[in-house]
């Protein structure tokens, strides 16, 4: 028997159509991720298999299914809760769809795991350790992904989202909260929440990952999961801050808001983030040893993640109102 | 001076030609009902007047600022009722109260808020997340916030939906009352006729983006007290059907 497909799938590709794939919501992040596993296995071609296979494998797994489960979590909920909600649909639809459109797309991961596989290590010394970096990233992307998907199948979806950022903050700040836009910083800092508890910046734990030297000692790989963790916490609470300040504009487009106080008081939160993330980075840099090429590392990371802020302040000064 | 004066306003999404030269002008103490079919530019016009959509051109003035020269000054004058599906949904209602309240330079929620909360039977879920809202605690709350600060002119679109009908007449008779005072002015824009009839001192007919037909409060009187005519029967005849 062929089960059908969700109602909403049509409306989704046509959209998808319309904005192109570069907006796809399916694929462009574990695509991303992907390429960073790719970085790790051709980095340690040339150091032979062993490490690879480990940390490469588990790497994609852990990704994959971060990536997958988050994604899969924000279709369901649209589906069910979206415009598409009250449609009538098959039994099982829902699983079924998600399950296509899950094999569909790590077929396309794994094709591009491969090719980008080749190119990249067709001079390499240890050329023929690549069957072994194939098997390790495609395996763990396939179970990661696949536990996502039973994960997701089983799980009762509510408004997970918001659900998730209800927690308070274990140590309350008062003067982090702007008295000209209060309880703004309470926004922020549930939209990162929510964020963070929905996959974080994984892809960006990759990336720190992908520096990862074979053999590491024990305070290296200590200096690395605090800069991994810092960063993609950073990273996150940058991008839900600008997104919360972009939403916060357009509720108060209508009210004589002072546009520099806006901006003052959206970058409380994010400014003292930075701060609190320096710590953990800078000892990260001082554990792993390597001096001004950590630290330079770490300026790098630290811009890549502050990038949003710039968006911030766009929409603070933004002249225009929106359409 | 005019509380609102909208001149030649348009407005347009793509090429679409939402609206296409719209003049409006209301004085204090007026209540102004907005009406026209879906697709008029009810919505887009109360957007346009606090700012909400770029213009194309035309000029909005509030209480004689010029919203495109002194934005600040034009938009203290009015109070726009937030569109429910808009409502911060990780914030409570009480923290989107002290929100606005703050971004129009208010130190705290006004007890006239709070008052009118507890009238809407709005105030049991105040400290609530606006995620867990009906869809009518929504609305009474996006009325809330527009009407925070008691702006001099107050912006509403269809503020009677998914309004129980026990909140939605101590609304209107909430409306009534300070229109009456003198104090403030209402821009209105409903499907529902029977408010419009009832509570406004003019009816604007808007069609294809265009102000078809004004009507002032005599024909109303003669609108309502006619036993065999009424605003839904002039407003066909106004459309050409």
């Amino acid at each position: 028997m062929i089960l059908a497909l969700h109602p909403a799938l049509r409306a989704d590709w046509l959209v998808l159509r319309r904005t192109g794939w570069a907006a796809s919501a399916v694929l462009g992040t574990p695509a991303l991720l992907l390429a960073c596993c790719v970085a790790i296995a051709c980095g340690d071609l040339y150091g032979g298999y062993g490490w690879c296979l480990a940390a490469g494998a588990l790497l994609a797994l852990g990704g994959s299914h971060a990536i997958a489960h988050a994604r899969m979590l924000g279709t369901i909920e649209r589906w069910r809760f979206g415009w598409c909600g009250a449609l009538p649909t098959a039994r099982g639809a829902m699983t079924w769809t998600l399950s296509v459109l899950t094999t569909a797309v790590l077929i396309v991961s794994l094709a591009f795991i491969i090719a980008l596989l080749l190119a990249v290590s067709w001079h390499a010394p240890h050329h023929a350790d690549l069957p072994y970096a194939l098997a390790g990233m495609g395996l763990g992307v396939i179970i990661g992904t696949a536990i996502a998907l039973v994960r997701v199948s089983r799980a009762s979806v509510g408004r997970v989202a918001h659900a998730d950022g209800i927690r308070e903050p274990l140590l309350v700040l008062p003067w982090l909260n702007d008295r000209r836009l209060p309880h703004l910083v309470d926004w922020q800092r549930r939209a990162a929440l929510v964020k963070w508890r929905r996959g974080g910046s994984f892809v960006l734990a990759a990336v720190v990952l992908a520096g990862v030297p074979d053999g590491p000692s024990i305070p290296v790989v200590v200096a690395l999961v605090l800069l991994v963790l810092a960063w993609a916490w950073l990273a996150v609470v940058m991008r839900a801050s600008a997104d919360s300040t972009r939403a916060v504009m357009d509720l108060l487009g209508a009210t004589p808001l002072d546009v520099h106080c806006a901006r003052a008081a959206s970058l409380r939160y994010p400014f003292v983030a930075a701060l609190c993330a320096l710590v953990p980075m800078i000892a990260g840099t001082l554990l792993t040893g390597r001096g001004i090429v950590a630290l330079a590392w770490v300026a790098c990371a630290l811009a890549v993640s502050v990038w949003p802020l710039f968006r911030m302040l766009r929409v603070t000064t933004r002249p225009e109102p929106p359409v | 001076m005019p509380l609102l004066r909208a001149t030649d306003l348009r407005v347009a999404y793509g090429d679409t030609q939402v609206l296409d030269g719209v003049d409006l002008e209301i004085g204090r103490g007026e209540f102004v009902a907005l009406i026209g079919p879906n697709g008029a530019g009810k919505t887009t016009l109360l957007r346009a007047i606090v700012g909400l959509v770029s213009l194309m051109g035309g000029v909005v003035k509030l209480a004689g600022h010029d919203l495109a020269a002194t934005p600040r000054a034009a938009k203290a004058v009015a109070g726009f009722a937030i569109d429910p599906a808009s409502l911060p949904a990780l914030l409570t209602g009480r923290e989107s109260l002290a929100l606005v309240a703050g971004a129009r330079g208010l130190a705290a929620i006004p007890p006239p808020t709070l008052a009118l909360g507890e009238t809407l039977s709005l105030t049991p879920v105040l400290d609530r997340r606006i995620d867990s809202y009906s869809l009518g605690m929504r609305q009474k709350l996006g009325i809330l916030l527009g009407l925070l600060g008691d702006p001099p002119l107050l912006l509403l679109d269809e503020p009677f939906n998914g309004l129980d009908p026990r909140s939605a007449l101590a609304f209107k008779a909430h409306l009534a009352a300070m229109v009456a005072r003198g104090d403030t002015s209402v821009l209105l824009a409903t499907h529902s006729l029977d408010v419009a009839e009832r509570y406004a001192s003019s009816i604007v007919l808007l069609l294809e983006g265009q102000v078809r037909r004004i009507w002032r409060s005599d024909e109303i009187t003669a609108l309502r007290e006619h036993p065999e005519r009424s605003l839904e029967q002039a407003m066909a005849e106004a459309c050409g059907n």
